[in-house]
């Protein structure tokens, strides 16, 4: 089985762009000046909206770099970030057969939703810390690394049903 | 009258069923963690003795943790453990989407699991394997530097950080994806699937209706 006749399989051609996308997305990341440049400041910003987020809930934070320091201390690293899952989800959104408008829709949208589910991910990590801190290290590593790489899987699912599907040609009628 | 039942949309099932089979996952992740604390140690140790001379690690895993020796080390030296939890808890997210699709517990179904599973495994096999290396080829000072070239301590770090985040996060996606195309297919919304892969046995409709 050669190369062309691989790629005319939709599963097969889905597969090879997808880990090539993915592959690239995680090679530039890797990068030291992109760790540098966006990595680590984007993990800074998502240390800021959790501390503000938390800050609703009446505690109070210091937020030293990607640290987060109160009752409980939590240091946001890459792989906490969300965007391990953004650029899996992403490359699933750019393989997939689909239309300009339903990948930026699934691209923006997508984003938007793994990042809330992170927030949502690292507040409740730090109220187990304060409340459950037993706990911490199974939620943080079983628990919630397995929901937000399903989360992740499921706004795919999602959005490929929804706005990459093609839309079903209109039934003959007649002999019925 | 016949009944018409309404159509099922597969995706929405599929949806539906997964938080559940999220928490089947872990519980069957919890009861088979110390065998595969065990499995994974010991075929790493093996990989890494069959390319190491003279044969001198040792991976035992104790606390759901692998301790990393070495005989030809001074006895008060520290010993390293790597956590295990972090290597092969991904299994719980292929049992997870495995067993959300319909009809999960078929013939095919559990064969396709069994082999993912066993892709899987071999995977967080890698990744200890990795990460011992990068152990070795980095964290021992001067040991590291006499032993380890630069080139050696650049590949086994690229291949930790490959195996341990975007490995270990999209390995199972990706298994799950490779061994149940036909059926994520027609959850994506392929109507071409989704027709091939009616179930047998109904009659299509034809004609008028009775």
């Amino acid at each position: 089985m050669n190369l062309k006749t691989l790629w005319q399989r939709p599963d097969a051609r889905f597969l090879i762009l997808f880990l090539t996308i993915l592959a690239i997305g995680f090679g530039v990341v890797a990068l030291k000046w992109v760790n540098e440049r966006v990595v680590d400041p984007y993990t800074e910003v998502v240390a800021q909206m959790s501390a503000g987020l938390l800050r609703l809930f009446g505690e109070e934070i210091v937020v030293s770099g990607c640290n987060l320091s109160g009752r409980f201390s939590v240091t946001i690293y890459n792989g906490c970030n969300g965007l391990i899952t953004s650029l899996i989800f992403v490359s699933g959104v750019l393989a997939f057969p689909a239309s300009l408008r339903a990948k930026l829709i699934g691209f923006l949208g997508g984003l938007v939703a793994i990042q809330l589910i992170n927030l949502v991910r690292i507040i409740s990590l730090f109220f187990i810390g304060v409340y459950f801190p037993k706990f911490f290290n199974q939620s943080h590593v079983v628990i919630w690394q397995s929901v937000i790489i399903l989360a992740g899987v499921s706004l795919w699912v999602l959005w490929a049903n929804r706005f990459a599907a093609p839309s079903q040609p209109a039934k003959a009628e007649g002999g019925q | 009258m016949t009944k018409k039942n309404p159509p099922v949309d597969p995706c929405r099932s599929f949806l539906r069923r997964l938080p559940l089979t999220l928490l089947a996952g872990m519980l069957v992740w919890l009861m088979v963690r110390p065998v595969l604390d065990v499995a994974v140690c010991a075929l790493t140790e093996t990989l890494i003795r069959a390319f190491e001379y003279p044969r001198v690690t040792r991976l035992v895993a104790i606390n759901h943790g692998a301790e990393v020796r070495r005989s030809d080390f001074h006895t008060a030296s520290g010993v390293h453990t790597q956590a295990l939890t972090e290597i092969h808890f991904n299994i719980i997210v292929l049992l997870a989407l495995s067993l959300a699709l319909s009809r999960p517990f078929g013939r095919k179904r559990l064969e396709r699991l069994f082999m993912a599973a066993s892709l899987l495994y071999l995977t967080q096999v890698l990744t200890l394997l990795f990460h011992v290396k990068y152990l070795y080829a980095t964290a021992l000072g001067e040991w590291s530097f006499q032993n380890y070239s630069r080139l050696a301590r650049e590949f086994f770090g690229f291949c930790r950080y490959f195996s341990d985040l975007p490995g270990r996060f999209s390995f199972p996606f990706l298994l799950w994806l490779g061994f149940n195309w036909d059926q994520v297919a027609v959850i994506l919304g392929n109507q071409a699937s989704r027709e091939s892969t009616k179930p047998s046995g109904k009659r299509a409709r034809k004609g008028k209706q009775r």
